[in-house]
């Protein structure tokens, strides 16, 4: 167990050693969520259409398209060169390979939330203050649901050399029960000031465990092809 | 075994027709006109079998997915992909009826209700599998990424539909039927279950004869060559 933990760590450090040497794919997301949301808000925002707790709709469309372009990055990082020949050779479950890709992407995604936010929240006048950390939990439980199915079609995508935007167009559909529970309970919270119930965050919690749970089955099967 | 196909084959399409022609007629001419929605009611009678059909179009697809991924045999994935065509069909007349039906009932032809959504949702997914697979030119990468994908689509439904429960409803959900609309009801599942079936198993052997016509190796071409051929050709 131990050892596996420390294969995990060593393969997302490794990952997270190039993102900070780089500093290319964080710039990259970061000022794509930030380009997202100032559009969005000068379309929006600026004629008051949307104010408030809407901005978590507008947050979500930057997370995705912003998140899409992560998981792509991390995963192009090892067909460069092959690389990812090599981490296979290594002798060590292929599933923890998956597991330190979500680790790194989860990580970036996370940096780039920390980005994006604050400039949603200026924008689009929303009053956080009433539920910071109820925010931030759903925000959470969703983004592993996202970077779950994320990580496992990027590698998918990566090993075939397909077209560019299917990554976007295969995870936005299986990621919208994410974007439908967390934008209700969003609501429930910020607009009627009712507290979270439990059976919705379990939807949110359920498509974490199903995809966590199929994507590290179906993983090695993927980066076979 | 062509000759009794021969027979088969038209006489099942014959009578999923004749079925048809039936339940229509029935519908316009011996069931009641539903007192609230009027006329327009009559599509539902469409509406709910295709639905239903929609549903079994996309579990063989699963079934399909799972089955290629365990046994690696091409001819789940001709299966797979066979469903998922009928199943993005049918989603359509679903969602193009539950419209026609929205815009008669609710005066618009689209709200974001729970039923409306999640037909949505099911089409983009399935839609998105017919166009993963046009993207890939590998024959073996397309049905390991499609298997995967067809499994991924097919885990995400409930959750989509016990996401899509949270909107506001206002579809109707238990509707009260008469007798006569109920046996309308029930002869139209017939059909359009017949036809589901029949258009899985036609596209089906479509595909496998495509699979086999494409895959034979050109002879001479892909083989070695010898080096008596050397000589031969000298």
């Amino acid at each position: 167990m131990t050892r596996t933990i420390s294969h995990i760590f060593l393969l997302a450090g490794k990952d997270l050693r190039i993102q900070a040497r780089t500093r290319h794919t964080f710039g990259l997301i970061a000022v794509l969520g930030v380009l997202i949301v100032v559009v969005l808000g000068l379309g929006l925002g600026a004629q008051a259409e949307v104010r408030g707790f809407g901005a978590t709709a507008v947050l979500w469309v930057a997370y995705l398209f912003s998140g899409v372009l992560c998981f792509e990055k991390t995963m192009a990082v090892e067909r460069n060169d092959d690389a990812l020949a090599g981490l296979l050779l290594a002798p060590i479950d292929r599933s923890l390979i998956y597991v330190s890709k979500l680790v790194t992407n989860l990580a970036l995604m996370a940096a780039v939330a920390l980005v994006v936010t604050p400039v949603g929240v200026l924008f689009f006048s929303f009053d956080l203050s009433a539920a910071p950390g109820t925010f931030a939990g759903i925000i959470a439980i969703s983004m592993v649901g996202f970077a779950a199915v994320g990580t496992l079609f990027a590698a998918v995508v990566s090993s075939s050399r397909l077209q560019g935007g299917l990554l976007a167009m295969m995870v936005f559909p299986i990621t919208l029960p994410l974007v439908i529970v967390s934008t209700r309970l969003m609501t429930a919270v910020f607009r009627d000031g009712q507290a979270v119930e439990a059976s919705t965050v379990g939807v949110l919690v359920a498509f974490d465990a199903i995809f966590l749970a199929v994507s590290w089955v179906v993983f090695e099967w993927v980066l076979e092809v | 075994m062509n000759r009794t196909r021969n027979l088969l084959v038209p006489a099942y399409w014959t009578a999923t027709v004749g079925l048809f022609a039936a339940a229509v007629a029935l519908t316009l001419v011996w069931t009641p006109v539903e007192a609230t929605m009027g006329p327009i009611q009559k599509i539902f009678y469409l509406h709910l079998p295709v639905a239903i059909n929609t549903f079994l179009a996309c579990l063989v697809v699963f079934i399909a997915s799972v089955g290629f991924l365990w046994q690696r045999k091409a001819w789940w994935d001709d299966l797979a992909y066979a469903a998922a065509k009928v199943a993005v069909q049918f989603c359509t007349v679903v969602l193009a009826t539950g419209m026609i039906w929205g815009k008669s009932a609710w005066g618009q032809w689209w709200t974001w209700s729970p039923r409306l959504t999640f037909s949505l949702a099911l089409w983009l997914l399935y839609v998105v599998y017919l166009i993963v697979r046009l993207s890939v030119e590998s024959r073996a990468r397309r049905a390991v990424i499609s298997a995967v994908y067809g499994v991924v689509a097919f885990l995400d439904v409930p959750l989509v539909y016990l996401s899509a429960r949270l909107m506001p409803d206002i579809h109707p959900g238990s509707v009260s039927l008469a007798p006569a609309m109920k046996l309308t009801l029930g002869l139209w599942f017939i059909p359009v279950t017949l036809m589901c079936f029949g258009m899985i198993v036609a596209r089906y052997f479509l595909h496998r004869r495509i699979r086999q016509t494409t895959a034979a190796p050109a002879p001479e071409i892909n083989q070695p060559m010898r080096l008596g051929a050397l000589g031969e050709l000298a």
